[in-house]
């Protein structure tokens, strides 16, 4: 990938993120908090950007949206690398808990 | 209690009632949340699902959140439902339809069976509220878990990084399935915390 794609692949990344977040919130803002682990505030600004503003915004040379299992733990839980199958959905079950317990991120 | 006059409010109320029985609730709760009477949610409940609520008493008992399964089930609801009350502030039932819907999106993309009913998440709001039931914290993985409110926290390891026994030995369609203990690793050991 030589830089210009690269620019190109972000932008396009960012404004899918941010028209997803967008719709998200106009469509039930308590749960889109949820869903993308924003604040509040946060929200109210993705939902008040205008087109030409989310482009502007999108270009750059980095990500708008970051990582969000940043811990050994509910990162192995999701890859549950080395474990059985029937092992997978409690796994997974476990990470969701541990993710949905992280709202102090998000306040 | 004084019956609303507000055409809007009622609507409102009429509208969440109308979410409710299609999530499955029990007349109970929506007479307990709403104003309407019972001759109309009645009706309504009729005119929504196409047949009679179902009869008797609620679920009443605390036990049935401390077993193995439904304790993951109503752990997950409550933290969703935790996050939400966190992070916006909204009517105490409207938190509850929201983080319904959030924990029948995540057992459906899991392919599980959502154990937990709307009337049972209903109930352990309100069992939490009165303090009947508590969140606590694992010693291991850190996650909040639905406890009695005695549990000693100190000592506490939840029901995935410390599976009883017999867990996840169910055949049914859409349960949690753990394989056979000789081959099982707690939950955790990959991934030792400290």
């Amino acid at each position: 990938m030589d830089t210009n794609q690269i620019l190109a692949e972000i932008r396009e990344a960012n404004l899918s993120y941010m028209m997803l977040a967008q719709s998200l919130i106009r469509a039930d803002r308590e749960q889109a908090l949820f869903r993308l682990g924003i604040s509040e505030e946060t929200a109210n600004l993705m939902a008040t950007l205008t087109p030409a503003q989310m482009m502007k915004i999108a270009t750059g040379n980095t990500l708008l949206c970051r990582f969000r299992m940043d811990d050994d733990l509910v990162w192995s839980l999701l890859t549950s690398h080395g474990k059985s199958a029937a092992n997978e959905s409690v796994s997974r079950l476990h990470a969701s808990i541990l993710m949905a317990g992280r709202h102090q991120e998000a306040a | 209690m004084a019956r609303s006059k507000s055409i809007l409010t009622e609507a409102r109320q009429i509208e969440r009632a109308v979410t409710l029985i299609n999530l499955g609730a029990r007349l109970q709760v929506l007479e307990s949340e709403t104003d309407l009477s019972y001759e109309r949610l009645l009706r309504l409940y009729k005119e929504v699902s196409g047949r009679s609520p179902s009869k008797g008493q609620l679920p009443f008992s605390t036990d049935w959140f401390m077993t193995w399964q439904p304790n993951i089930h109503s752990s997950l609801f409550l933290n969703i439902h935790e996050y939400l009350n966190k992070t916006s502030e909204m009517e105490e039932i409207d938190t509850v339809i929201k983080a319904y819907q959030l924990y029948l999106e995540q057992t459906e993309a899991q392919g599980l069976e959502p154990l937990l009913s709307v009337t049972r998440a209903w109930r352990l709001v309100k069992f939490v509220d009165n303090g009947m039931l508590t969140m606590t914290k694992c010693n291991k993985c850190g996650g909040h878990y639905v406890t009695h409110p005695h549990e000693i926290a100190k000592h506490y390891v939840c029901g995935l990084c410390n599976p009883p026994a017999r867990a996840g030995k169910g055949r049914q369609a859409g349960s949690l399935q753990m394989p056979p203990a000789a081959a099982r690793q707690p939950a955790l050991d990959a991934c030792e915390v400290n």
